[in-house]
């Protein structure tokens, strides 16, 4: 009976193996895992939060398809006891606690993982451990932020250290650091705490809601997790700010008024600062204020030089230069300084191209001195005396005519007020000049004048930009002195029967037929003048054209010549 | 004559006060509470002399891992050593029950005892960095500059030994200082000689780090402060 139940057992036990290795072969062959012994564990990392205890993870091989049991083994240093993990449990699976009599600091741990099941087992590397360089704690705790007002609004944020770290007593130090957000930014900030429990954030941004993380990390050792976001809202307290912003704005624009208003009173200083007036071209020799007057010969005369023809009547009549100079304060000599044909060519060559008035440098002095002195300055146009009368070689030049080549001098204003207009000798002219220019007539007959002007050498065109700069000749006397005067205010009447108006100016387009001159329309600097002379202009006004000082003609109506 | 001397004097006076403060290398002349001498609190002293340990323990640390790196590459050889720390023979608390334990004059004379019985093995191990060609300058730097530390810690410790022992917060049984290195064994000198380079280099960082730790310790049980 027992023989058999044994043969029975056996047989059993025999097919039961059968069945299992078919098992095994069917597993396989479905790509399962099947039974084998366990696969090599791996000890993941060791960690201690307080110093005081460690836990040590490992990671399990393959099970080798059958019930697996790990087993941890530990030496200590320089001992060859093998002891056993004291803890599977309190730190969850695959772990191993040590509590505090399990645990030495500054001791070498040599840990050991053994993985076993019904078929055999395998052992992982071993790990050496000092529980002195493995530290890493907790998070910090009780993370909070709250709203101080100090002198301004401020965030405090408090925490305190983890539970289970002993900082109280020296053991472990631990260093803080936080990282603070605003809700809606992406990126966090990141601010260092040291050794101190709490941390002030300044100057927060009002109406928005701050977000704030801590952690620590020992001396030596591991940053623990980050704690818990703590939240808080700041109010807007901005009403404050904004007012003073509101201030700064109202002020800063206060000031920009007041700039404003002073720029558009030195509106004509800043102007000219700015963009300086441009000289404008001018022909050749054209004498523009011999259009005024009236004497179409003469207006050619100046033209000889360039090769124009004369014209028929005035053969022997060349261009000859009057230099007007002022002497304000005192009196001088004046006379004409009549050129010679071949000074007068080279003076009407002279005065190509640009504006050139060959105000002699005394002149333009006395002229700036006496402005200065004045204050009254308005122009900025400079004076320039126009006129090129004929002339013959009878009168002596001026010593100090004989350098004034110079180019009209625009930059220094010239003006003389009426007050100053006295004292002024008369002009000399030549009296074949005078006759010419004007007909016999005398010039005496239209006294307008109250003041006088010295005169040396007279070229140019006398600008004015208002009409108590404009120079007439007041008379001749006997001496064949030709005296000027600036044009008084009263006397604008007249200028205006001239028909000189600001803003009616005409360019010079071509001279046709050598005594016909081609105007189109164009604009031109509103104070610029015409400077007349000579009564003869007044009282016969006539349609001529009167040449501004950037070659742009303008129109103004003279009644019939007399000459 | 007698109004230059008597600036003088004070001069010499103040020179002598300042000099006070470089505390660790100096002996404090106004230790015994002269009067103008303004000596520095306990606390101050034990920050210092945790600061300096903080460092040494750096020092030991980065020459640990710049060895590690240049001469042990393979890993199954870091952190195991064949043979004890020559400075197992001193008893040191392994845990922090075990070190608040100890009295306080005890705990100082560990660290003292620590500190004497690294001051050779440095110095050796600084003349060995400089026979080797391949570790870097630098490293050979650190060497130098951990043995002095080593010296210094000490008498730093010693003067707050001093400073503890004047105001009464240990008894004067502590043995006196120039007995600790008596007291070492003969055997644990040639054992330190007879290590290489990397052992003495582990078994210094391991000791620098109780140094450290045993400091903030009694500063902490000693001057309780915000520190703690």
């Amino acid at each position: 009976m027992e023989k058999g139940f044994a043969r029975v057992w056996r047989k059993t036990g025999t097919r039961l193996t059968l069945l299992y290795l078919l098992l095994l072969l069917v597993g396989r062959m479905n790509g399962e895992a099947g039974v084998a012994p366990p696969g090599k564990p791996r000890l993941i990392n060791c960690r201690s939060p307080e110093k005081e205890t460690f836990t040590c993870w490992w990671e399990p091989g393959s099970s080798g398809g059958l019930p697996t049991s790990y087993t941890l083994f530990y030496r200590k240093e320089n001992s060859d006891v093998v002891y056993e993990c004291p803890d599977y449990i309190t730190a969850g699976d695959n772990s191993c606690f040590f509590d505090k009599n399990h645990t030495s600091i500054w001791v070498n741990y040599n840990i050991t993982v053994v993985a076993q099941n019904a078929l055999g087992n395998a052992s992982s590397d071993p790990m050496d451990v000092d529980v002195m360089n493995i530290v890493q704690p907790h998070h910090p705790e009780n993370v909070t932020v709250t709203l101080m007002q100090g002198e301004n609004l401020y965030l405090q944020v408090k925490w305190q250290p983890p539970r289970m770290a002993d900082t109280r007593s020296g053991w472990i130090t631990l260093t803080y650091e936080l990282l603070v957000k605003r809700e809606e930014d992406d990126e966090w900030e990141e601010y260092f705490a040291g050794l101190q429990k709490q941390y002030q954030l300044f100057s927060p941004h009002p109406g928005e809601t701050y977000m704030v993380k801590v952690r620590c990390k020992p001396d030596h050792g591991y940053w623990s997790e980050w704690s818990a976001t703590a939240y808080v809202d700041v109010p807007d307290y901005l009403p404050r700010e904004r007012s003073v912003w509101m201030l700064l704005a109202v002020f800063s624009a206060f000031v920009f008024l007041i700039f404003m208003w002073v720029l558009a009173l030195k509106k004509n200083r800043v102007k000219h600062c700015l963009l300086p007036p441009v000289p404008g071209p001018k022909i050749k020799g054209f004498d523009s204020c011999l259009l005024k007057m009236e004497k179409s010969e003469e207006i050619f005369n100046g033209l000889i030089g360039l090769g124009f023809r004369p014209p028929s009547d005035s053969g022997d009549l060349l261009v000859d230069y009057l230099e007007v100079s002022e002497s304000i304060q005192s009196e001088s000599r004046h006379s004409l300084s009549p050129n010679g044909k071949d000074q007068v060519k080279d003076s009407v060559a002279d005065h190509s191209g640009g504006h050139l008035c060959d105000v002699p440098a005394i002149l333009a002095e006395k002229c700036n001195k006496e402005m200065e002195a004045q204050g009254d300055v308005q122009t900025e146009e400079s004076l320039e005396t126009v006129g090129h009368l004929a002339g013959n070689d009878n009168h002596t030049p001026n010593p100090s005519a004989a350098s004034s080549n110079q180019p009209c001098v625009q930059e220094s204003p010239y003006h003389v007020p009426e007050e100053s207009k006295q004292g002024l000798d008369p002009v000399t002219w030549d009296n074949d000049e005078l006759s010419s220019y004007r007909g016999n007539a005398p010039v005496h007959g239209k006294s307008h004048f109250n003041s006088e002007y010295v005169t040396e050498r007279w070229q140019g065109c006398l600008q004015v930009t208002k009409p108590t700069e404009y120079v007439e000749v007041q008379k001749v006397n006997q001496e064949n002195t030709l005296i000027l005067k600036p044009k008084a205010e009263e006397e604008m009447e007249d200028f205006l029967q001239l028909g000189l108006r600001g803003q009616d100016y005409s360019k010079v387009s071509e001279l046709v037929n050598d005594h016909i001159l081609l105007l189109e329309r164009g604009s031109t600097t509103p104070n610029t003048y015409c400077g007349s002379l000579g009564s003869p202009v007044q009282q016969q006004p006539k349609q001529t054209l009167c040449q501004g000082p950037n070659g742009y003609v303008e129109t103004f109506t003279v009644q019939s010549s007399s000459y | 004559m007698s109004k230059n001397v008597r600036p003088g004097s004070l001069f010499v006076l103040l020179l002598m006060c300042l000099d006070l403060h470089t505390l660790v290398e100096s002996a404090p002349i106004c230790a015994h509470g002269h009067t103008g001498c303004h000596s520095p609190t306990l606390s101050d002293l034990f920050d210092r002399v945790i600061q300096h340990s903080a460092r040494m323990h750096g020092l030991s640390s980065d020459l640990h891992s710049d060895f590690e790196q240049y001469f042990l590459p393979s890993r199954n050889q870091i952190g195991r050593i064949n043979r004890k720390c020559h400075t197992a023979y001193i008893l040191t608390p392994n845990g922090k029950e075990n070190a608040q334990r100890l009295a306080r004059e005890e705990l100082t004379e560990v660290i003292l005892k620590l500190l004497a019985a690294w001051r050779d093995p440095l110095s050796q191990f600084h003349r060995s960095m400089a026979r080797h060609e391949d570790f870097t300058s630098i490293s050979g730097n650190k060497a130098l500059e951990m043995s002095d530390m080593v010296h210094q810690l000490k008498n730093g410790v010693e003067k707050v030994a001093e400073k503890m022992q004047l105001l009464g917060m240990i008894s004067n049984s502590l043995m006196s200082l120039s007995s600790t290195e008596a007291l070492a064994p003969h055997s644990a000198s040639s054992e330190a000689r007879s290590m290489s380079d990397y052992e003495l280099l582990y078994c210094f960082r391991r000791d620098s780090n109780k140094v450290q730790n045993y400091l903030k310790i009694l500063k902490c049980r000693i001057v309780a402060e915000h520190g703690c």
